[in-house]
């Protein structure tokens, strides 16, 4: 009775140390980690029954070597998916999403964009060449943003050229719709880029923990 | 080394922090294992004197496996199911360059603090 006590609470304790340990992990990673950590903790207690240690201190000692389990959640998080990354990776980017699902938003955003750039080139001919690079810069971050799902980027340098070109025409875009009025609406620069970046940062990380062939297409733009 | 070199010296043990892909790398070399396995080898090939929290080597194992250093496969032992790890070329590769810093770090050190 006292040993189905003890194994009990040593096993709440692991499952607390897993808990903890497997906070904001996707799923899969959560039963990666649950699998792997399980079979070394039965090792480990085995170890030190056949060690001469009594079941409860066997099971005290399997959790204590894991250490501490916040530490390990923090390391898992940076090889393993999250929650969010999974959410991302399932979903794919929210520009290809938004024309994706309904195509008439495929050709206004690319007919917005055409004509941004034609009547770019209309203004710059008659000389008022700020709103000529406006809407130059403007009618590209559209195209690059919206028409990204149909450029040939299959390639990882692909993929980060075309992200550098898209970073430069959007800081371009803003510096150029702001002017020296920039610091004034710091706060809605703030915003816009932080809406991008966000996203941007969270592909980066998904980068980093696949290995590129299970990359799918759109983690390359 | 290929990553960051920092050690903690508590009375008994010394925790090289930063050093433990390479130490991996090395029991790997010698054989293909799970972790558990791992984690003894280390303790014992050091005699102790190398500790690490065993809930780190999974994190670790999965950065190299991402990195293309290792690769795991599922076997069987004594009738359960294990995850293997053995070492790819890139890890041998690795392991020769994190050997011969260690070496050039070690003698400098030597050099500085004089033989023990």
């Amino acid at each position: 009775m006292a040993a189905t006590i003890t194994t009990a609470m040593a096993t709440t304790g692991l499952d607390s140390w897993l808990q903890q340990a497997t906070r904001c992990l996707a799923k899969d990673s959560t039963a990666q980690v649950q699998s792997e950590i399980r079979e070394h903790y039965e090792l480990a207690r085995e170890s030190a029954m056949n060690g001469g240690a009594s079941a409860d201190e066997a099971d005290r000692l399997a959790v204590a070597a894991l250490g501490d389990a916040k530490t390990a959640n923090r390391q898992y998080r940076n090889v393993l998916l999250t929650s969010g990354e999974a959410r991302m990776l399932r979903q794919g980017n929210w520009e290809a999403q938004a024309i994706c699902s309904r195509s008439w938003i495929k050709w206004v955003l690319l007919i917005a964009a055409a004509a941004a750039v034609f009547s770019g080139n209309e203004f710059l001919l008659r000389g008022s060449i700020m709103l000529a690079w406006k809407l130059f810069a403007g009618g590209i971050v559209i195209g690059l943003l919206f028409a990204a799902p149909f450029l040939p980027v299959y390639t990882r340098l692909g993929g980060r050229v075309f992200r550098g070109v898209r970073w430069v025409a959007m800081l371009t875009m803003l510096g150029l719709a702001f002017g020296p009025d920039a610091p004034k609406w710091s706060w809605l620069l703030f915003s816009c880029l932080w809406m991008v970046a966000r996203p941007e940062w969270t592909r980066a990380s998904i980068r980093r923990k696949l290995p590129v062939a299970e990359w799918p297409r759109h983690l390359y733009l | 080394m290929h990553r960051n070199t920092m050690y903690r010296i508590t009375r008994e043990t010394m925790n090289f922090k930063g050093t433990l892909p390479t130490l991996i790398l090395e029991t790997l070399a010698h054989e293909t294992s799970h972790g558990y396995r791992i984690a003894q080898q280390i303790k014992e090939r050091s005699e102790g004197i190398l500790d690490f929290k065993e809930g780190t080597l999974y994190p670790a194992l999965h950065k190299l496996e991402n990195e293309g250093m290792v690769e795991s496969y599922e076997g069987m032992e004594k009738g359960r199911p294990r995850r293997y790890y053995r070492i790819t070329k890139s890890g041998r590769g690795a392991l020769t360059r994190d050997r011969a810093e260690w070496r050039e770090l070690s003698r400098a050190m030597t050099t500085i603090l004089g033989e023990a």
